[in-house]
C-alpha cells in the first residue's frame, strides 16, 4: 500500500466515524480533525488524486479535503 | 555506614478520625483510634519486641515477644492486636515482661542455627536484634527435636528458601496472601511441624503458583527467604529512593547500594503508589541493568551493511549532526525527525522534543505512545477536557464496582492489580469486559460478577450496548448529569444509544456477548456504588480506539462516576512514563501540557523562552514519518530509548521505511531490532544512572534518581544536549532539574513543580499549580477541566480487518508477567525462564480441526506476513480468537500485524489481526533470515590496537 | 410387655444394640432412648419404669422370665445416682425417644422458643443474663452479655455458631445432648438466633462423633419448619482438638487452616466470615430453654457465687460409678469423686483427679473439699472447664502425666504461636530428662519458667492452660519427679 492509498484509507475511517452527526457536521469535523493531526505534507501528498477526482474517497472525506487543500 | 532499614511500626497506621489518650511507660500521647499499642507506642520512640508483625500486615499475634502489661487487663496481651484504648495505661517494661520475653526468645534460639557470622542476614535480621533486645544470654534447652540442616530451596532465579531458619511467624504467607493475593503459600503442618509451604509438598517455589513478587522476601525478618543477590554479594550499606521504569504503576524503590553495586531493589513503603509493594519485573528483574550486551560505547558506521566502528562522544555527535545538516541541506528541514521514549524521564523526553521543535525547526517528534495509549490522550481530552486518568490509584480502595476492560493487570500492572485484588476481597464487585478470560475473572477469593468475552473489535457496540440498557432503564444518574455536563448533548447521546438497534439483544450476533449477561453488568456498573473504570490498550489498539475511550467517559458520567475516590476513568499506562511523554508535548501537534501546536499563544510562550520561532503546522506521526521514508521524503530519524521495528505493527513496512532513511540515531542501551538498521549509536544510560522524574498513570511525578555512574559516562539528556550544542543550540543545563525549571515555566499543569518541591514531598499529582498548589489526586472534583463534561456520541464502525476463509481467526495480543514490552530489559534478566518463548493460546477447538497438538509448531499468517511459534491449547480464548505475547524478537508477531489503526489517532489495531494458523515445523523462513541479518547487522569492528 | 433400651453412643459401644436385638427376638417391643447417664449400667434395660443393668444379650431370657433379680435396680427414677441430681439441662436423659417430635413436645418441648418469640429480642437477651448462664466450655463467660455484644455490634448477617467439638478428655455431656435430646439445642440456637437477630446457625461436630452427626442432622431436617426462619447447618471436624477453640473453629468453619486467632477482636464483633458471632457450647445453648420456659430466677436459683445453676459434671476415668451428673454448683469434688462416684473402679485408693479435661489441674484428695465453682477451683490454680472428671488410683505415675501433658499439646499445637508451638516440645524434652534423672534440679526449674512462659504467653488456652496439669502434678506430686522413672516402677 503506497502513501496516498495509505492517506486515503485514513481520511475516509476519520469520515466514517464523524459519520453518525451528519454529512455537513462530518464534512466539518472530518477537516477539523485532518486540520489538526495531519502534517501539511501529508495534504501536499493527497493533493493530486483528489485534483485528479478522488477516486476511492468517500463523499464526506472528499468534501473535508477539498476545503483544506482549496484553502 | 551501617546497613538501616525502613522504620517498621508493626501494625499498619489507623485512618479512624478520632483520637485517643493513652499512658505508655508514662508518657502520654494520642493516637487516632483503632491504633495498636504496638504502633502507638513505636511512633512515640518506644519499640516493643517484636517478630511477627510488621507495618504492611494486618497484626498475627503469634511471636508472643511483644506482650505488655496494661492496667485493669488481665493477663499479658499483645500488643500488636491490641488497640488503644481512652486513658489505657501501659507498661512495656516490667520484670516479668522481661522474663517471659527472654523465655519465648530462648525458645527460638533452641531451634534456630548459630551460624549469624556466616549468614546472609547477618545485620539484617530481626531475630539477631530482637535477641540482643531481649537480652537473651543463654539457652537452657539441651539438644533436642529442632529444624536445622534441612535442604535449601534455591529453585527460584532471585531468592532462597532456608527452612532451617524459618521461626514461622507467617509474615511471607500473610504478605502472599494480604498484599499480592496469590495464596501461593501457606504453612503445612502443624505444631512444632509447622512449615512454610510453596503449595504442594512436592512443589518447590519455582513450580507453585508464586509469581516472584518479593513480598513474602520483604517480609521475612530472618535469612528464611532471602535475595540471591545479599547472598552473594552481602548487606548493602546506602540506600536511595527511585522510581521502578518499568510499567506505568510507578513503583518507588530504595536502591539498595554496596559501592556502586546494586545489591537489591526493596519497595519503598512510602511509596504512594506502592505502598511498598512490587512484582517480578521491579524487584528483581533489573540485572540487564549491567548486561554484557550493554553499549557502553558511541558507535557509527556508513551503512548498515557495514560493522559498528566504536568512537568518542565528541566524534559520534559531530558525525551525527553533520549528517543531519547534510539530509536538511539536501532533502528540507521536514526530512528530519525525532522519537521520544516513555521509558525516558521527563526531562530527557522534553528535551527531545525540544531538539525537533527548536533545533530540526519542525514539528516531527512523536512518541511510543502513538501506539499504545494516543487514544486516551484523545478520548479523556475531547470528553472531559484532560488527557489523564483522573483518579489517583488509592482511590480503587473506595470503589464499590470495578469495571476492567481490554486490560489484564495481573500480567501488565501488577502492584495495582494486587490492591483491585485487595479491594475485591473486601467485597467490591468485578466486571470484566475481555475477549480472553485474564486471570482476574477467578482466581483465590476473587470472581468476576459478569465476564464479557466479546469478539475482538467490538469494544464500542459492548460499551454503547450497556449505555442502552442504563438510559432505557431509566439507571442514569441524571442529577449528576445536569449538574456537571451539557445536558442537550447527553440528550443526544441518550437518543442514540437509546435506539433499539444497540440493545445487547440487536447486537449480540455482532459482539457475542449473552445479552442477559450484558444487561447484568450494565445494572451492576450502574446501581453498585462507586463504579470505578479501569482500562488498557486493549481499549486503545483499536481502529476505534479512541472512540472506545469516549465510550468509558461517556459511561462515567451518565452513571455519575466521577469527580471523587471510588470512581473515575482511569488508562493503566503500559510503560513507566507514558503519561509524562505525552504531557511533555512528545505529540507532533501538541506543546507540553496538551496545547495544540496552532495556539498561537503557547507558541509564543515557548517562541519567547527558547528564542527560536516554532512551525504552527502540526508534524509528522511514526507511520506517517516511515510512509514519507518509503516515500523518499524523510531521511534522518533520531529515536531515544523505544524500539520501533519490533514494537511497532507490520514490522516488514516499518523495516522498508528504515532502510530508506540516510541517518537513524538510536539511542539506547542495547542493540536492539531497530539499531540494524542504523548509522550512529549513542549508548543510553539506564534508569539507575541518572536523574529525572517519571510520570505515572496516575499523573504522579515521581524522582528517579542516580545511584551509580552511566556505564557511557553520560546520562541521556547530556547526550541530547550534546547534539544540540553540535547543531549549535545555546543549551547549557547542569542539572535535570534546571529542565524541569524550564517545564514547569512553560506548562501550566506543571507551575508548581520542582525538584525540591519533589524531594520534601516525595511525589505530586499534577496539575500542581496555584488552584492545586499540593497536587491533584483526584480530578474533576467540582467541574470538568473543559467546563462541562461532553457527550460524543461513539457510532460503533467495524473494523476493515474481516475475518475470512483465508483468515478465519482473529488474533489478539497481550503480555505477560514476567515479560516486559519488547523484553529488552526482562529477556536479558532471570524472568524468562519463566517465559522464554512467546506462545500462541488457541481454541481446543481450533486447535483440533487444525490437527494441532499443545506445543506443536505453527504457523501463523496474515495479510502482512507470517511467523511461526509454539501453541498453548487453553480455552481461555474463545473459538475463533487467538492470542499471543510480543516480548521475543525471534517470535516477530508485529510481522504478522497490519496498518490499520485508530481513526483519530493511528494508534495501531494490533488487537484485531485476522489470522490462519497452520501446522509448522519449526521457525519460518522469515524468521531465519531475520535472525542471520540481525546478526550480521550488529557486528562490532575490534577496537585497533594504539 | 415393652422396654427400653438407649441407643446412646456409649450403650452401644457396651453392647445395647445386642441386647434390644435380642430383646425383640424375645417378643419384647423395644423402644430406644437416650441414656439416663449411668454408664455403669449400660445396656441399661428399662420396663415399666424398673431397671436392669448391666445387661447381656445372655441375659434377656432371664429378664423377660422376670429372674434377673441380681441386675435389677428397681425403679430408675428413685436410683440414688439420679435422685440426687438437679436435672434441668438432662430433664429428658433416658425419658424420651431422642428423635421424637412427639416425645419432645410433650415433656415441654419448644416453651422456651415459645417464650422468645412473645418477648422482645433484648429481653430475651436480659432474661439470660439475669439467669447467671456462663459459658459452659470453660471459660465460665456470661452468655448473656456476650448476646447483648453480638445484638448491639453492626453486621450485614450474623451468626449462632454452636460448640459441638467435645474433645476434652472424660467429657460426653455435648455428646449425650445432641444423641439424647437434640431438640433442645436446635431450641437453645433458635433462641439465641431470636435475641441477636441472627438466622443462620452451625453446629460445629467433631468427626469423632459420627452417632451425634446422624441425630442431630436428622433432627434439624425434623425440627425445619418449627425453628424457621432460623437455619441450622451441622458442620463436622476433621480431628483436632484445637479446633474446640473458638477462634479456631471459626476459621475451620470458613474453610481455613484450624488456626487460632488473636483476640481482639472478640468473634462477638467479627466472628464467623467477620461478621458478629455467638458462638457457645452445646451445654449454654441447652441450658437457655429451660431459662427462657421457666425464667430466670428458676435457673438462677440453683448454685453458689457467681456460679448460677447446674453444671453437668461427667465422671469418668477410674471410678466406680461413671456417668452423667447435674448439679447444682457448689458441690465438692470430694462428695463427687467418693460419695457419688464411689471412688476408683479398681478399689484402690484414689491419687489424683484431673478436672476440666487434658488441660485440667490435677487435685490431690487434699483438695477433695473444694467446691465445684468456677471461682473457687481458679483459686486453687484450678479450672472446671466442661466439667469433665479424671480419677486416677495409687498406680498412677504423675511425672508421666506431667509429660503427656506437654506431649498432648505438642500433638494437638495449632502451631501459631512459639510458646504452645516449640515450647510444647521443650516441654516433652526437659520432662523426659528430669523422668532420666537427668540434672533434675536444674530441669525443673526449667520447666517451671517454661510454663510461666506457655501460660502468659500462649495465644491461646491450648498453650495457656498446659502448665496447669504439669505444675499442678509437680506441685501436688512431687516425689514422683524426684526418682528415675524405671526406679519408680520398681
Amino acid at each position: 500500500m503506497n502513501t496516498t492509498d495509505q492517506l486515503v484509507l485514513m481520511a475516509n475511517q476519520i469520515a466514517r466515524n464523524l459519520a453518525i452527526h451528519g454529512d455537513d457536521t462530518a464534512t466539518a469535523e472530518t477537516a477539523a480533525h485532518i486540520k489538526a493531526f495531519w502534517d501539511p505534507y501529508m495534504l501536499r501528498q493527497i493533493a493530486p488524486m483528489l485534483a485528479a477526482g478522488g477516486n476511492g474517497l468517500s463523499p464526506v472525506a472528499r468534501a473535508a479535503l477539498e476545503r483544506l487543500c482549496i484553502a | 555506614m551501617i546497613f538501616q532499614p525502613q522504620t517498621d511500626h508493626g501494625t499498619p497506621a489507623s485512618t479512624a478520625a478520632e483520637m485517643v489518650t493513652v499512658f505508655i511507660d508514662g508518657r502520654s500521647m494520642r493516637v487516632p483510634a483503632g491504633t495498636s499499642v504496638m504502633r502507638a507506642a513505636s511512633e512515640n520512640g518506644t519499640s516493643i519486641p517484636k517478630l511477627c508483625a510488621t507495618d504492611s500486615l494486618e497484626s498475627f499475634g503469634s511471636c508472643r515477644l511483644c506482650l505488655v502489661e496494661i492496667d485493669g487487663v488481665r493477663g499479658t496481651p499483645a500488643s500488636c492486636t491490641t488497640p488503644v484504648a481512652e486513658g489505657m495505661v501501659v507498661h512495656t517494661q516490667t520484670p516479668h515482661l522481661q522474663i517471659l520475653r527472654k523465655g519465648v526468645m530462648e525458645l527460638y534460639i533452641s531451634d534456630h542455627p548459630l551460624d549469624c557470622l556466616t549468614c546472609p542476614a547477618n545485620g539484617d535480621c530481626e531475630l539477631q536484634d530482637q535477641a540482643g533486645a531481649v537480652g537473651l544470654r543463654e539457652v537452657r534447652y539441651g539438644a533436642g527435636e529442632t529444624h536445622l540442616g534441612q535442604a535449601k530451596d534455591t529453585s527460584n532465579p532471585y531468592f532462597d528458601f532456608d527452612p532451617s531458619k524459618c521461626i514461622a511467624c507467617s509474615r511471607c504467607v500473610r504478605a502472599c496472601d494480604e498484599v499480592q493475593g496469590t495464596f501461593a503459600l501457606t504453612i503445612a503442618g502443624r505444631g512444632f511441624e509447622s512449615k512454610v509451604s510453596a503449595g504442594l509438598a512436592s512443589e518447590d517455589f519455582f513450580g507453585s503458583e508464586c509469581v516472584s513478587c518479593g513480598a513474602c522476601v520483604q517480609a521475612c525478618p530472618t535469612a528464611t527467604l532471602v535475595e540471591k543477590a545479599v547472598v552473594e554479594i552481602g548487606t548493602p550499606e546506602r540506600a536511595v529512593v527511585t522510581t521502578c521504569a518499568y510499567c506505568g504503576v510507578g513503583c518507588t524503590f530504595r536502591a539498595e547500594m554496596r559501592g556502586e553495586q546494586l545489591v537489591r531493589m526493596v519497595p519503598w513503603k512510602d511509596g504512594k503508589a506502592n505502598h511498598g509493594h512490587s512484582c517480578v519485573k521491579g524487584r528483581f528483574a533489573w540485572g540487564y541493568a549491567t548486561h554484557r550486551e550493554r553499549i557502553t560505547k558511541p558507535m557509527i558506521r556508513a551503512h548498515i551493511d557495514q560493522p559498528w566502528r566504536e568512537v568518542s562522544w565528541d566524534e559520534a555527535l559531530a558525525h551525527t549532526v553533520a549528517e543531519f545538516a547534510r539530509i536538511g541541506a539536501k532533502y528540507g528541514k521536514h526530512a528530519l525527525g525525532g522519537i521520544t521514549s516513555s521509558r525516558c524521564t521527563n526531562e530527557e523526553t522534553f528535551l527531545v522534543q525540544k531538539l525537533v521543535r527548536a533545533g530540526f525547526g519542525n514539528n516531527n517528534v512523536d512518541t511510543c505512545a502513538r501506539v499504545c495509549h494516543s487514544p486516551t490522550g484523545y478520548g479523556l481530552k475531547t470528553t472531559f477536557g484532560t488527557s489523564a486518568g483522573t483518579q489517583d490509584f488509592d482511590s480503587v480502595m473506595a470503589a464499590d464496582v470495578i469495571l476492567v476492560i481490554g486490560a489484564n493487570p495481573t500480567d501488565g500492572h501488577p502492584v495495582f492489580a494486587s490492591r483491585i485484588k485487595k479491594r475485591l476481597r473486601q467485597g467490591a464487585k468485578l466486571i470484566v469486559i475481555d475477549p480472553r478470560r485474564i486471570d482476574l475473572v477467578r482466581m483465590p477469593h476473587i470472581e468476576a460478577a459478569q465476564h464479557l468475552p466479546l469478539r475482538p473489535g467490538t469494544n464500542v457496540a459492548v460499551l454503547t450496548a450497556m449505555a442502552h440498557v442504563i438510559v432505557t432503564e431509566g439507571l442514569a444518574d441524571e442529577e449528576f448529569v445536569r449538574a456537571r455536563c451539557d445536558w442537550d448533548e447527553f440528550a443526544d447521546w441518550a437518543a442514540f444509544v437509546a435506539d433499539p438497534k444497540r440493545s445487547p439483544e440487536a447486537t449480540e450476533m455482532l459482539t457475542r456477548v449473552p445479552a442477559a449477561d450484558l444487561r447484568a453488568a450494565a445494572r451492576l456498573f450502574a446501581t453498585g456504588g462507586n463504579g470505578a473504570i479501569y482500562y488498557g490498550l486493549g481499549v486503545t489498539e483499536h481502529s476505534q480506539g479512541s472512540s472506545t475511550v469516549m465510550a468509558i467517559a461517556n459511561l462515567a458520567m451518565a452513571t455519575g462516576n466521577i469527580g471523587r475516590p471510588g470512581v473515575g476513568v482511569n488508562p493503566l499506562r503500559g510503560q513507566n512514563n507514558v503519561q509524562g511523554a505525552c504531557d511533555m508535548g512528545s505529540f507532533p501537534h501538541e506543546l507540553s501540557g496538551y496545547r495544540h501546536i496552532s495556539d498561537a499563544g503557547a507558541r509564543s510562550l515557548f517562541e519567547a523562552d527558547w528564542g527560536v520561532r516554532l512551525d504552527p503546522e502540526p508534524g509528522l506521526r511514526i507511520p506517517n514519518m516511515l510512509d514519507a521514508a518509503v516515500d523518499g521524503v524523510f531521511k534522518g530519524l533520531y529515536v531515544q530509548g523505544e524500539d520501533i521495528l519490533q514494537s511497532d505493527p507490520n514490522t516488514r513496512h516499518v523495516a522498508a521505511g528504515l532502510a530508506a532513511m540516510e541517518c537513524v540515531v538510536v539511542h539506547d542501551l542495547f542493540l536492539n531490532e531497530t539499531a540494524n538498521y542504523a548509522h550512529v549509536f549513542l549508548p543510553g544510560s539506564t534508569f539507575l544512572e541518572k536523574n529525572g522524574t517519571f510520570t505515572n498513570a496516575e499523573r504522579r511525578i515521581q524522582p528517579v534518581r542516580k545511584v551509580m555512574t552511566p556505564l557511557s559516562g553520560l546520562e541521556d539528556w547530556q547526550v541530547t544536549q550534546g547534539l544540540a550544542n553540535a547543531m549549535g543550540l545555546d543549551w547549557h543545563y547542569t542539572h535535570p532539574g534546571e529542565i524541569m525549571d524550564e517545564i514547569a515555566r512553560l506548562t501550566p499543569s506543571f507551575a508548581g513543580v520542582s525538584f525540591a518541591r519533589l524531594d520534601a514531598a516525595g511525589s505530586l499529582q499534577w496539575p500542581v499549580d496555584a488552584a492545586h498548589p499540593d497536587g491533584s489526586p483526584i480530578m474533576h472534583i467540582d467541574g470538568f477541566v473543559r467546563g462541562r463534561g461532553k457527550f460524543v456520541i461513539t457510532d460503533y464502525v467495524p473494523t476493515d480487518e474481516k475475518t475470512g476463509p483465508r483468515f478465519p481467526l482473529l488474533l489478539t495480543t497481550g503480555r505477560i508477567l514476567s515479560q516486559y514490552n519488547v523484553g529488552a530489559q526482562t529477556r536479558r534478566t532471570e524472568n524468562s525462564r519463566w517465559h522464554s518463548e512467546d506462545l500462541l493460546e488457541i481454541h481446543p477447538i481450533d486447535a483440533e480441526d487444525r490437527g494441532l497438538k499443545n506445543h506443536d509448531w505453527a504457523r501463523l499468517v496474515s495479510r502482512s506476513g507470517e511467523t511461526a511459534l509454539r501453541i498453548t491449547i487453553t480455552d481461555r480464548v474463545a473459538p475463533g480468537v487467538v492470542y499471543t505475547t510480543f516480548h521475543h524478537p525471534a517470535t516477530q508477531a508485529n510481522v504478522i500485524t497490519t496498518e490499520f489503526s485508530d481513526w483519530a489517532t493511528n494508534c495501531p489495531e494490533y488487537k484485531v489481526t485476522a489470522v490462519q494458523v497452520t501446522p509448522s515445523n519449526g521457525p519460518s523462513d522469515w524468521q531465519q533470515r531475520y535472525q542471520a541479518q540481525s546478526d550480521r547487522a550488529r557486528r562490532v569492528d575490534p577496537v585497533p590496537a594504539e | 410387655m415393652k422396654a427400653r433400651v438407649s441407643d446412646d453412643a456409649l450403650a452401644l459401644a457396651c453392647g445395647a444394640d445386642a441386647v434390644a436385638a435380642a430383646l425383640a427376638a424375645a417378643g419384647v417391643a423395644v423402644d430406644r432412648v437416650s441414656s439416663w447417664g449411668m454408664h455403669w449400667l449400660e445396656p441399661l434395660v428399662e420396663i415399666d419404669g424398673n431397671g436392669w443393668g448391666p445387661v447381656t444379650p445372655a441375659d434377656v431370657p432371664a429378664l423377660v422370665a422376670g429372674l434377673l433379680a441380681e441386675k435389677a435396680i428397681g425403679r430408675i427414677e428413685d436410683n440414688p445416682f439420679i435422685t440426687r441430681q438437679a436435672r434441668l439441662t438432662f430433664a429428658r436423659a433416658g425419658r424420651t425417644r431422642p428423635l421424637s417430635l412427639d416425645d419432645y413436645a410433650a415433656t415441654g418441648g419448644w416453651n422456651g422458643l415459645a417464650a422468645a418469640r412473645a418477648l422482645e429480642a433484648s429481653a430475651t437477651t436480659e432474661t439470660v443474663v439475669q439467669s447467671g448462664l456462663r459459658g459452659r466450655g470453660g471459660a465460665g463467660f456470661p452468655a448473656g452479655i456476650k448476646w447483648q455484644t453480638v445484638a448491639a455490634a453492626p453486621g450485614a448477617r450474623k451468626y449462632i455458631v454452636c460448640n459441638a467439638d467435645e474433645g476434652d478428655s472424660g467429657t460426653f455431656a455435648d455428646r449425650m445432648v445432641m444423641e439424647g435430646d437434640p431438640y433442645l439445642l436446635i431450641e437453645g440456637m433458635a433462641i439465641a438466633g431470636l435475641a441477636v437477630g441472627a438466622s443462620k446457625g452451625f453446629v460445629y461436630i467433631r468427626s469423632e462423633y459420627p452417632h451425634a452427626i446422624a441425630k442431630l442432622q436428622a433432627a434439624v431436617a425434623l425440627s425445619a419448619d418449627i425453628v424457621a426462619p432460623f437455619d441450622i447447618e451441622v458442620r463436622v471436624g476433621a480431628g483436632a482438638y484445637v479446633c474446640g477453640e473458638e477462634t479456631s473453629l471459626l476459621n475451620s468453619l470458613e474453610g481455613k487452616r484450624g488456626e487460632v486467632r488473636a483476640k481482639p477482636p472478640l468473634p462477638a464483633h467479627k466472628g464467623l466470615f467477620g461478621q458478629p458471632t455467638v458462638i457457645n457450647n452445646v451445654l449454654t445453648l441447652a441450658a437457655v430453654p429451660f431459662i427462657l420456659a421457666h425464667g430466670a430466677k428458676a435457673y438462677a436459683d440453683f448454685g453458689m457465687g457467681r456460679s448460677r445453676g447446674t453444671i453437668p459434671v461427667q465422671l469418668a476415668g477410674n471410678i466406680r460409678h461413671g456417668g452423667l451428673f447435674e448439679t447444682a454448683f457448689g458441690i465438692t469434688l470430694g462428695e463427687l469423686v467418693n460419695d457419688i462416684g464411689g471412688g476408683s473402679e479398681s478399689g484402690r485408693q484414689v491419687r489424683a483427679v484431673q478436672v476440666g479435661g487434658p488441660l485440667g489441674a490435677y487435685f490431690p484428695p487434699a483438695l477433695f473439699d473444694t467446691p465445684f465453682d468456677y471461682e473457687a477451683f481458679a483459686a486453687a490454680d484450678g479450672l472446671i472447664g466442661h466439667g469433665g472428671i479424671v480419677v486416677f488410683d495409687d498406680s498412677v505415675d504423675m511425672a508421666r502425666q506431667a509429660r503427656f501433658a506437654m506431649a498432648f499439646c505438642a500433638i494437638e499445637s495449632c502451631g501459631k504461636c512459639t510458646p504452645c508451638r516449640l515450647g510444647s516440645t521443650r516441654g516433652v524434652e526437659t520432662l523426659d530428662r528430669i523422668n532420666a534423672g537427668d540434672n533434675r534440679a536444674a530441669n525443673l526449674a526449667l520447666v517451671e519458667a517454661l510454663c510461666d512462659t506457655m501460660k502468659f504467653g500462649s495465644l491461646c488456652a491450648l498453650g495457656g492452660f498446659t502448665p496447669y496439669p504439669v505444675l499442678s502434678a509437680i506441685r501436688h506430686f512431687g516425689e514422683d519427679f524426684q526418682s528415675p522413672a524405671r526406679e519408680r516402677a520398681a
